[in-house]
């Protein structure tokens, strides 16, 4: 970025206050954003014009070498370069006007992906540890449906045992409006995941259906009690019933691929590889995120050291689980090798689809068309109600400021770095969900909701 | 077969090529097809001959010394080829005057061809010629004297249509692409390139290109796409599937098309084109004419015939991974001819279907083994 901030001598340097991408605090809705942007597209064209006379014309030549690019420093993810009170300092470029002109089209037509609004200070009382969470959430320090759910639930029992209800309410009523701006707050950080959103429908039913005239602590302490059985039920023994079930599914022999890192997915594999089966593991990954490096650093340190266990004598440790590691452009090569793809979820659509890490859709179509069963596994917790049809309706976009790379720094008018982080694989591609309710096709997966009664925390 | 060229100098040029191509230090299409074409014309204008079968002697036998340098880079196989049909065109117009003009004409698509621009070129030469006598004892060297000057023009004509090539595949570029229409590609395709940059000057569109991990051309192609003012998104190749929705065109380039009307392109095109497939967006490729290679996909029906630099993927900085997992980075995808809708050549478009025909009439028979 500070190379971009290099401009010709020649040109009136007006206030060059770049706006690191993080600090870009109170950004305003689209709306706003855009009426913004207009203003300062007329105010660049007047410097413009200004430049234009004011530079002389040996300069010109020397220009596209130097790349003084006209729209100064712009976070890709913020591309409006919201407050007007930012770098005005433009250089003469022809194009300008039809650049930014298209630009605002293209705003339009991701206008919905939710950009990350970085924390709008702190509203209302917020709790330090719902803060600390925030933070880990905006940094993607804690990532994954399934972590921040756990996450979040932790953090709410923190918050509720650290609330009094204030004289002349009751808890049952005056508990979720203290809540809800630590949720907002939380969703300020980063947008709220399906299964947050699942978990805390949840505690506001559990919460309202408290009893009035049970002593606060003890209705604190019921609550807290719940949310450990919603984390115990709902997310661990599932994943343990998912794991049983799955490996059931690998057999000696067997290649398995998968995509990205799913925490139930390497939890299958690493008890499938405990059990003693002798299986093979394709890793494929991309960026934005790159989580594959993870899967695969847990599955290569997989035994602990010994294993030798003894029947009769001393067996051999079994050896690692053999891993390929390929980025996502290499699958169709691979997929040939592979005998099942186990993938994760971040969420799933009544209509089947799944919702989740963008390039999963592409691993599932791939091993449909190759004919290699694809299993999903995902929690009941994670179902969601509505239908989906494409991942383009609702997505969620990385910030750009944590992924970037030396090489896609320098920035151009007219390119924009988009890291849309979920996709959304349509049911024809899958050809079971592992849920611990047991192995369903897609298509069923309406009737479970109501199957587990829902209200269940 | 390196002693059918006689003098040094010449076995020197071949010789350097070959090594820069084993080397990779001269990559892409049609860098090695210029390549090759400057130091055909030097072997030609050097080396001594006194018949067309010894002159297809040598020239067969630097090709296949070049091609088996970089069995990969398909286009110094194709150029030679091309050069050997040039090369029989014109001893044929000079042996038997207009009525080589029949020659290899027996398929009406060729009568069609002939009002294109391209086949107009090596007819009307030859008038010009004299009589031709080859193997004369007296004057071994006759032949070749005479029939030099023409083969030069013919090699002339070949390298200015590669160094047309850009132009002519992105001169009908507007009717492809229409306004506001939102495309696809991936990679870093020069070819490619000048065909989204030809249609910006006349349509206002959305370029979004594909990251296309390892190599990250992508990244290049976006910055060279967005300096010529087309509005331009770079994404990364896992969000493919998630924006194929709003893509109306796929955009690819090739490395090389195959008589089946398949292609060898970057890893990604055919992820590209496979989910494109599936969202029923049409996949078109963006080729020169000298990509056109007689070969079938003999490897596999899918997969890598190169590979890249391992340590692309996963770098030496995950040391704890890297000797313990294997790592995977075909360097080029096959594409099936079913997934692609239309080529865009230098000479027209065609669909795949029609691609075997253009070999056909592009290179002779006898040289598809080099």
């Amino acid at each position: 970025m500070a190379a971009l901030e290099l401009m010709p001598a020649a040109q009136p340097a007006l206030t060059t206050t770049e706006a690191p991408p993080s600090t870009s605090s109170s950004q305003p809705s689209q709306k706003s954003m855009s009426k913004a942007e207009r203003r300062e597209l007329q105010e660049k064209q007047r410097a413009a014009k200004i430049a234009q006379k004011q530079q002389p014309p040996g300069d010109a030549p020397n220009k596209p070498k130097s790349k003084p690019k006209p729209v100064a420093p712009q976070n890709p993810t913020q591309p409006s370069g919201a407050d007007a009170s930012r770098s005005k300092d433009a250089t003469s470029a022809p194009t300008m006007d039809a650049a930014e002109m298209s630009k605002s089209r293209n705003l339009r037509i991701f206008s919905h992906f939710g950009l990350p609004k970085h924390g709008p200070g702190l509203k209302g009382d917020i709790h330090p540890c719902i803060v600390r969470l925030a933070l880990q959430f905006s940094e993607f320090k804690i990532c994954g449906a399934n972590a921040r759910c756990i996450a979040t639930l932790t953090a709410f029992k923190t918050v509720i045992q650290d609330y009094t209800t204030p004289p002349n309410n009751t808890l049952s009523r005056h508990l979720m409006t203290h809540l809800s701006p630590q949720i907002t707050h939380l969703v300020s950080a980063r947008p709220m995941s399906v299964t947050m959103g699942n978990a805390i429908r949840q505690l506001k039913l559990e919460i309202s259906g408290s009893d009035i005239d049970m002593p606060e602590q003890d209705a604190k302490d019921l609550l807290c009690q719940k949310i450990d059985d919603y984390i115990r039920d709902r997310i661990i023994i599932a994943d343990e019933v998912i794991q049983d079930l799955a490996c059931r599914k690998i057999k000696d022999g067997d290649v398995i691929l998968t995509y990205a890192r799913s925490s139930v997915v390497e939890k299958v594999l690493l008890s499938a590889h405990k059990q003693g089966k002798r299986f093979s593991v394709i890793v494929v990954d991309s960026r934005p995120l790159l989580e594959g490096k993870e899967l695969l650093k847990a599955l290569t340190s997989a035994p602990p050291v010994s294993w030798t266990l003894s029947n009769d004598s001393l067996l051999p440790p079994p050896p690692p689980i053999p891993c390929t590691y390929a980025l996502l452009p290499a699958l169709p090569s691979l997929i040939t090798e592979a005998t099942s793809v186990i993938l994760g979820a971040h969420s799933l659509h009544s209509n089947g689809a799944v919702f989740s890490r963008a390039g999963t859709a592409l691993v599932a179509l791939m091993a449909k068309q190759h004919s290699v069963p694809v299993l999903v596994c995902c929690e009941t917790y994670k179902f969601s109600e509505g239908v989906m049809l494409d991942g383009f309706g609702k997505n969620e976009l990385a910030p750009s400021h944590l992924f970037r790379d030396i090489s896609t720094s320098s920035q151009e008018p007219n390119l924009e770095i988009l890291n849309p982080l979920y996709d959304l694989t349509p049911p024809s591609c899958i050809t079971a969900v592992v849920t611990e309710v047991g192995l369903i096709p897609p298509s069923s997966i309406s009737s479970i909701p109501m199957a587990l009664g829902r209200i269940s925390l | 077969m390196a002693s059918e060229v006689s003098n040094t100098p010449t076995q020197r040029a071949v010789e350097n090529l070959a090594w820069k191509l084993r080397r990779r230090q001269i990559v892409g299409s049609r860098a090695t097809a210029l390549e090759t074409l400057l130091v055909l014309r030097h072997v030609i204008s050097k080396s001594r001959f006194s018949n067309m079968e010894q002159l297809v002697t040598i020239i067969r036998g630097v090709g296949r010394r070049l091609v088996e340098a970089q069995p990969k880079e398909h286009s110094v196989g194709n150029t030679v080829r091309k050069v050997l049909h040039h090369i029989r065109e014109e001893y044929h117009t000079a042996t038997r005057g207009s009525a080589a003009a029949s020659y290899s004409g027996f398929s009406i698509s060729k009568f069609v061809l002939l009002g294109q621009p391209r086949k107009n070129t090596p007819l009307p030469k030859a008038e010009s010629k004299g009589t031709l006598k080859e193997n004369d004892p007296d004057d071994p060297d006759s032949f070749a004297r005479s029939l030099k000057p023409v083969l030069m023009e013919a090699i002339q004509d070949v390298l200015d249509e590669l160094e047309t090539v850009y132009d002519n595949v992105s001169k009908n570029a507007q009717n492809h692409i229409h306004s506001d229409e939102i495309i696809l590609t991936l990679g870093m395709s020069k070819t490619v390139e000048a065909f989204l940059i030809s249609a910006a000057h006349h349509r206002n569109y959305t370029v979004m290109v594909l990251e296309t991990a390892p190599s990250y051309g992508g990244r290049d192609m976006a910055q060279a796409l967005s300096a010529a003012g087309i509005s331009t998104f770079l994404v990364p190749d896992s969000s493919l599937y998630g924006l194929m929705s709003r893509v109306n065109k796929v955009i690819l380039g090739a490395h090389a098309i195959l008589a089946n009307g398949g292609m060898f392109a970057i890893t990604g095109s055919l992820l590209a084109a496979t989910a494109a497939h599936a969202h029923s967006t049409p996949v078109v490729v963006c080729a020169g004419q000298f990509k056109l290679t007689p070969l079938w996909n003999l490897y596999h029906e899918y997969g890598a015939l190169d590979f890249g630099d391992p340590s692309q993927v996963l770098g030496f900085e995950e040391g704890s991974l890297v000797d313990k997992v294997d790592v995977v980075n075909p360097f080029y995808d096959y594409v099936q001819p079913n997934l692609i809708d239309a080529f865009i050549t230098n000479d027209g478009d065609h669909p795949p279907s029609s691609i075997y025909r253009l070999i056909k009439e592009t290179y002779d028979d006898e040289d598809n083994e080099l």
